[in-house]
């Protein structure tokens, strides 16, 4: 089946969106309230295009390419409104990128500027309202929410969690909790999958707003592998280049294997253990008197090496057996289990999460 | 997990009997039903009947209410220290000003009713007591021959028509309806027919039947009229519906606010039990939403959601009420079902003038008789308030079909107000809430007072209608408000928004939000003076 988009001649699946296809064949169309991890709510109206014989503009994320269909998605229709809904967007959110970017990217102003929408709407009185919420990771700050309920949506497909809904009507619809409590009083598991979807940076980390980070397009960005768990979710470090410290988590973009976007509580939030004054940096032996100093690698492993060979001639192997963490990676584990099967010549391993 | 969908369409009716969304009661609703407790509260919170508990009477403050005195009430209610708000049309324009408390809706209310009145809760009016009133129809001299419905005769419990429909099976029954050429009376005008057949096509077996008694265009009280005088034709109506499109089960969505008209319904039902045979009539109560009169708006509110509107398509003839084939259909127009059944397509399709069948315009404002009159489809402006006793003072503008028709200037008095020639003339005949205005009316105000209604009443889903009223509204003000801005609109912007808003918003509430504004502004161009940009 082929449709056709903006003169070109294309193949798609039954079942793709008009969205999903032009953006196969690298056709840009802008989009707020969608993420490819949703079922489509067609709600921010910034994907409309126009379609041969079809009265109104439908929504591209939420409409299914049928067959034959004829689709433009650069007239002069779509571009006036693409102009007027922006500007209406601007009116209605924090003024200016600089004042409104102090956490997230905003993807509107960016939009906004792409799109070529007047900046100078006469701005609207706020009218909506957040909430007083204790919890020490997550802040909605209101006069940045679009209302394009993707975190809602986040919160109730993908975590199953459902702990926040948009509440209210008309202007002042925003998103709330039940009876405006704390996140911590709710169901909600504080993954910040919320955080990670939302587009404008109304639902963001409140650590580095508390800390006066710099925003996040000016931190330098580290990928690499969560450690508290095997899955071995990527994400991002957020680093300030000038501290060198760690200001907050992100994943990386939808799509990126194997956790598409997604983190729990303490791959995003639990970081802090980084800079912790505890933590070990360097291996440690214990020493002729009995107490602990510091070695380096060769001489650790060395040791551990030793006393492991020993248990193994004075007992054999099976006195031996190898437990390994839940907090490494899949690949660490095969290595626990390849060093107690083949370096030491024992079945006897088991990994803590197995049972 | 709620353990079954329609389980959760109760929770609602739940939050209500707990008094509303106090603190805890979504909890406990929550708790009974096992709906996410967010979702709970995310919905109730939509409506404004169960949102703030804590008011008690809401002063309806629509245009013609407005035009009744209703901020003279207003403000000996705030004087009196009472919890009270406004609120939206309560569908009793013909009777202003409305006030409700709590749920009952008194009608003619003054300001003396409230200084009389021993607090809040013993707000009566004095000039009509009775909670069960009704509101003028006409025209009083018709030949009954000529009116499908004639609110003037008394109901008939003898399941005349249903039994007809039932000898002439359902394909003869949907080719009278086809042959009558009945429109949708809920707004849009939609041949009933092709919903009636689009139902029956449908290989899904489990189907449903859903009246819209939703009543909620400012201007509009006929649907309140035909269910306080003539329930019998709403029940038969739907009971032939249901036969012909293959339904057993009905669900009807009475507003909130009607009272009364729930009453009759419950009563008709029951006096049509024998007839109705086995046929589940299934009524629910909206909790205050204009936007749930929308179709698909309803079918969310009735499953207990949020009530914002569904992306079209699919039509709620193929995917409707919990994803089955619905047919939904306004009042008036399923109390047309009866007639046309007994007498036939081509006697319906008679009485209309300009398009199909006799109609029910209500017509409130600067006449002196404000009712619902059953005139043939098409009569003009002039025609309607002479049915009326004629106008008071000097017609200035008039809204044909409530706030999302805008305001036609005086010189469309003589204009079919039928669907095809307000169209035409830029407007709607919508839900034929004709409001009358005079040459001493404020149309400023009215143009403020109607942007006001939809930013509102705005389900607040889509950005094009959430943020398009309030800035069509502030535009306004600012004009209106000379300390601010110079006083200037912004008319360029106001333009650019207006169109955005009808061609972006997802359903009719937004693309017709900005009517009462851009009308005013092309055929009333001194209101708000010339373009200052
Ligand atoms: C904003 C909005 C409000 C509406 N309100 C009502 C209403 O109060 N009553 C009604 O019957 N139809 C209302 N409608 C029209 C319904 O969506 C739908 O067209 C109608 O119920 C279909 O019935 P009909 O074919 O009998 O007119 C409204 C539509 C919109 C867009
Ligand atoms: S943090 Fe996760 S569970 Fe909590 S509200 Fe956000 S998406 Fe839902
Ligand atoms: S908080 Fe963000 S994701 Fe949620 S509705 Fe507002 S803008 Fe959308
Ligand atoms: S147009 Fe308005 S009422 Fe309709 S869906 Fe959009 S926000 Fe809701
Ligand atoms: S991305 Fe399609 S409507 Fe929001
Ligand atoms: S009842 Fe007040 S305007 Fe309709």
């Amino acid at each position: 089946m082929r449709i056709q988009i903006d003169g070109r001649d294309v193949e798609f699946e039954p079942g793709e969106t008009i969205l999903e296809v032009a953006r196969r064949e690298g056709l840009e169309i802008p989009t707020l309230c969608h993420d490819p991890r949703l079922d489509p709510a067609g709600a921010c109206r910034t994907c409309l295009v126009e379609v041969d014989g079809w009265r109104r503009m439908p929504p591209s994320c939420a409409t299914k390419a049928q067959d034959g269909m004829v689709v433009r998605t650069r007239t002069e229709r779509v571009g006036r409104h693409q102009r007027a809904l922006l500007a209406l967007y601007l009116a209605d959110h924090v003024q200016g990128a600089d004042a409104c970017e102090t956490g997230a990217p905003c993807e509107l102003h960016a939009m906004a500027a792409k799109v070529g929408a007047p900046t100078d709407w006469t701005p609207l009185e706020p009218v909506r309202v957040g909430r007083d919420d204790p919890n020490p990771y997550i802040e909605f700050r209101a006069d940045r929410c679009i209302a394009c309920a993707r975190c809602t949506r986040y919160c109730a497909e993908v975590e199953a969690v459902t702990a926040i809904s948009l509440v209210g009507r008309g202007s002042k619809t925003t998103i709330g909790t039940v009876d405006a409590s704390s996140l911590l009083d709710t169901s909600c598991e504080l993954c910040g999958g919320c955080i990670d979807t939302c587009p404008t940076g109304a639902m963001t980390e409140k650590r580095p707003l508390l800390q006066l980070a710099p925003p996040e397009r000016q931190l330098e960005k580290v990928r690499t592998t969560c450690n508290y768990c095997g899955v071995g979710c990527q994400l991002d470090l957020n680093v300030d280049p000038a501290t060198k410290k760690i200001v907050k988590i992100t994943s990386p973009p939808v799509g990126t294997p194997p956790n598409d976007g997604n983190l729990c509580v303490k791959g995003r939030f639990a970081y802090e253990f980084v800079e912790h004054p505890d933590r070990l940096t360097t291996p440690l032996v214990r020493g002729e008197d009995g107490a602990l100093r510091e070695a380096s690698w060769d001489e650790a492993l060395d040791r551990a090496a030793r006393g492991l060979m020993g248990v193994k001639e004075r007992y054999g192997a099976d006195a031996l057996g190898f437990v390994s963490s839940s907090r490494c990676t899949m690949e660490e584990n095969y290595l626990v289990q390849k060093l107690s099967r083949a370096a030491f010549g024992t079945n006897n391993c088991h990994q803590c999460a197995a049972t | 997990m709620a353990r079954h969908p329609k389980d959760r369409a109760h929770i609602l009716e739940r939050v209500q009997a707990l008094g509303g969304l106090t603190p805890g009661v979504a909890q406990q609703v929550a708790r009974e039903t096992g709906v996410p407790e967010a979702e709970v509260y995310g919905a109730a919170s939509f409506f404004h009947l169960l949102a703030s508990p804590d008011t008690k009477v809401r002063v309806c403050t629509g245009l013609s209410c407005q035009l009744g005195g209703a901020s003279g009430v207003l403000a000996a209610a705030r004087a009196a220290g009472w919890p009270v708000e406004e609120v939206s049309c309560l569908a009793a324009c013909d009777r202003p000003p409305a006030v409700m408390r709590e749920r009952d809706v008194f009608v003619e209310v003054t300001a003396e009713d409230v200084a009389r009145a021993d607090g809040w809760a013993s707000l009566t009016s004095r000039a009509e007591p009775s909670l069960d009133w009704t509101g003028a129809v006409g025209p009083v001299d018709a030949d009954p021959d000529t009116l499908a419905m004639n609110l003037l005769a008394p109901p008939r419990y003898d399941g005349a028509a249903l039994a007809r429909s039932l000898e002439l099976g359902a394909e003869a029954i949907v080719d009278r309806i086809e042959a009558s050429g009945l429109q949708g009376r809920g707004g849009a005008g939609f041949p009933a027919h092709i919903k009636w057949r689009g139902v029956r096509q449908q290989a899904e077996t489990a189907r449903y039947v859903v009246l819209n008694a939703d009543e909620g265009e400012p201007g509009t009280f006929k649907d309140r009229e035909v269910m306080l005088r003539r329930p019998d034709l709403v029940v038969e109506g739907l009971a032939i519906a249901a036969r012909a499109v293959g339904a057993d089960d009905v669900y009807l969505y009475v507003r909130g606010e009607f009272g009364a008209p729930w009453r009759a319904l419950e009563a008709a039902i029951e006096r049509l039990a024998g007839p109705l045979d086995g046929l589940r009539f299934h009524l629910h109560a909206g909790h205050g939403a204009y936007i749930c009169g929308e179709e698909t708006a309803l079918l969310e509110a009735l499953e207990g959601k949020r009530g914002m509107p569904r992306l079209k398509p699919p039509f709620p003839t193929e995917h409707g009420l919990w994803g089955a084939p619905t047919l939904i259909h306004n009042v008036e127009t399923i109390a047309c079902v009866p007639g046309i059944v007994e007498r036939g397509g081509d006697w319906f399709r008679a009485l209309g003038r300009t398009e199909p069948g006799s109609k029910l315009y209500c017509v409130s404002g600067h006449v002196a008789r404000p009712g619902t009159y059953e005139l043939p489809l098409g009569v003009s402006l002039d025609e309607l308030v002479e049915a009326a006793g004629g106008y008071v003072g000097t017609l200035r503008a008039f809204s044909p079909g409530g706030a999302s028709s805008g305001f036609l200037p005086a010189s469309e008095r003589g204009t079919p107000l039928d669907f095809k020639h307000l169209a035409k003339a830029g407007s709607m005949l919508g839900s034929a809430g004709v409001v009358v205005l005079n040459d001493e009316a404020d149309l400023g105000f009215a143009v403020r007072e109607q942007l006001r209604f939809f930013e509102v009443e705005s389900c607040g889903q889509c950005a094009p209608c959430r943020i398009g009223t309030r800035f069509l509204r502030e535009a306004v003000d600012q004009y209106r408000d000379q300390h601010r801005d110079g006083g200037k609109p912004r008319l360029r912007q106001v333009a650019e928004a207006a169109w955005e808003m009808n061609e972006g918003s997802i359903c009719g509430l937004g693309q017709a939000a900005p009517l009462p504004l851009t009308t005013v502004l092309d055929n009333f161009p001194e209101v708000f003076g010339a373009d200052p940009d």
